[in-house]
């Protein structure tokens, strides 16, 4: 998708060998919401590179775990470890720019254009002066090039509150890609699109978990869109918080 | 034909509390009654004011005698005038230009959104203290500094301006959601980068219009520092007016009135396109 030299240099390698590594470890981990459990002791280790799909009703803490993974709220109790040289999950540095998340509202300035809504993915990885007037003219490419992917190609120079809901979407999923996070937390991020867009944006997200090693998370809803794009199904029990249940999809290849 | 009447399902009579129509004598009562009351009072007990001197004046013939004096207006004091103008105006965007940089950090500390609670308590404690001294009173206070030249109307309407800019920028900044800019730091951003990338482009169109805002009111203020020696036009008027040359008078105030009114015209017309977008796109 992208033929930009810096994108090589993040990948690590791909194929089962890879996906065989434990990249998230998950132990014990816990969250109260107003002093009710949504899910407890859940344990697993998850396979660099696997696209997994959380599903369960409205209301059942799909969102606040991808929170808790993304270090937005902190988990009750439990741990969360990165395998790769991070260490302990919210202890690292630099952890924020190891994650890439698409927001359920989105969260995108609406009043900046596409393009610079897609540009702030990559702000972590320069110091605030150097993104003071303007980015490098090579990310802006790379930027664009990601856009005209999407379908986005017309769009890069308006105000992203001058686009369709749909649009926008895709501009933050652009944003969380052009990211290059190494977990990819996504919550809904096809609910506004149609359903060849959806097919699109899911195979985008697990081309790049598969190819470039990105563990995602991705909230779904839709029972045939999990079985097509997941590797794995986590799903959350309303009634009972310790019933969650990791199950394995063997997806039809070919994505 | 008639069209199918869907009828609401059977619901057993006498069941149904009816809400009270009338309301208690009391609960007509809210802020907006009550302050309109006390302000009819206040109207009331303020009537005495209207007595004057309570001398026998022909008000007519005064105001006939006065206004006789402006006319015809000397314009032999034009290109006079016109240079006290342009240094009136190059007082107002000295001192607006000024005040910007020094409010926006203060507005940002005066932000609730943006700043822990005592920051902004003191933050608005000192716009607020800013603002309670008039214009007129800054300009005396910087001419006993720097004595009577331009710098002291300069120095006078930048102080003045700091605190009504503060304040509107606080409103500006409070405006906005920090959703984004939160959402920026969870990616990576560092504050500053979060709030140049999430916050300001959303801020920026409401700045700029206050601060247009602030120039055009800072042109008519710097008019009138002139009068306590502040530089500017009213420099002019305050020495024409000691030497009751009011045809000349007349002049200066004729040019003031031009410019005043080409601003007014200009800068609604200029912060109207500003803020439109802005206020399309504004969550609240």
């Amino acid at each position: 998708m992208q033929s930009d030299s810096k994108l090589n240099q993040v990948r690590s390698p791909g194929g089962a060998e890879a996906k065989s590594l434990p990249h998230l470890s998950i132990q014990g981990l816990g969250l109260q919401r107003n002093g009710r459990w949504l899910f407890r002791h859940l344990d697993w280790e998850v396979p660099r590179g696997s696209v997994v799909a959380v599903v369960g009703p409205s209301g059942v803490g799909k969102s606040s775990l991808l929170n808790c993974l993304a270090g937005l709220a902190a988990p009750t109790e439990g741990k969360l470890t990165f395998s790769c040289n991070a260490g302990c999950l919210h202890e690292a540095p630099d952890y924020q720019k190891r994650v890439g998340i698409i927001f359920q509202n989105l969260l995108l300035s609406p009043n900046s254009t596409v393009l610079r809504n897609v540009l702030c993915g990559r702000l972590g990885r320069y110091p605030w002066w150097q993104t003071l007037f303007h980015f490098p003219r090579a990310e802006k490419q790379a930027a664009a090039l990601l856009l005209a992917d999407l379908g986005l190609a017309d769009h890069i120079h308006r105000r992203a509150a001058d686009t369709s809901g749909g649009e926008q979407q895709r501009a933050a999923v652009a944003r969380a890609l052009f990211q290059e996070p190494e977990l990819l937390l996504a919550d809904e991020p096809v609910s506004n699109l149609d359903a060849y867009l959806c097919g699109r944006i899911l195979g985008i997200l697990r081309q790049e978990a598969h190819q470039n090693g990105r563990t995602v998370f991705c909230v779904l809803h839709d029972p045939a869109l999990l079985e097509r794009f997941a590797d794995y199904a986590l799903s959350l029990d309303p009634m009972n918080p310790e019933k969650w249940r990791i199950r394995e999809i063997h997806a039809a290849s070919g994505h | 034909m008639q069209p199918p009447v869907i009828e609401p399902a059977a619901q057993p009579r006498g069941r149904i509390d009816v809400p009270p129509v009338e309301l208690k004598w009391h609960e007509h009562f809210g802020v907006l009654n009550i302050s309109l009351l006390l302000f009819l009072v206040a109207v009331l007990c303020s009537a005495g004011v209207l007595r004057g001197s309570g001398r026998d004046l022909n008000y007519l013939a005064n105001i006939r005698g006065f206004l006789a004096n402006f006319f015809p207006p000397d314009f032999s004091v034009t290109g006079q005038t016109l240079l006290g103008l342009w240094e009136t105006i190059q007082i107002a965007v000295m001192a607006t230009a000024f005040a910007i940089v020094v409010s926006v950090p203060i507005a940002i500390a005066g932000a609730q959104t943006l700043s822990p609670r005592w920051l902004v308590f003191l933050s608005r404690l000192l716009m607020n203290g800013i603002r309670t001294i008039p214009s007129l009173i800054w300009a005396l206070l910087a001419v006993a500094i720097v004595g009577p030249n331009p710098l002291a109307g300069v120095i006078g309407l930048t102080f003045y301006s700091v605190g009504y800019l503060g304040k509107f920028f606080s409103d500006a900044f409070e405006s906005v959601d920090v959703e984004v800019a939160r959402a920026l730091r969870a990616l990576g951003a560092r504050t500053i980068q979060a709030f140049q990338y999430g916050l300001w482009p959303h801020a920026k169109p409401l700045v700029w219009s206050y601060s247009l805002w602030m120039l055009e009111y800072n042109i008519r203020a710097a008019a009138i520092v002139g009068i306590v020696g502040a530089g500017g036009v009213g420099l002019q008027l305050h020495s024409y007016q000691e030497y009751y040359q009011w045809d000349k008078f007349a002049t200066v105030l004729l040019f003031m009135f031009l410019l005043v009114s080409a601003l007014d015209l200009l800068g609604e017309r200029v912060r109207k396109q500003i803020v439109r977008k802005a206020v399309a796109t504004n969550p609240r």
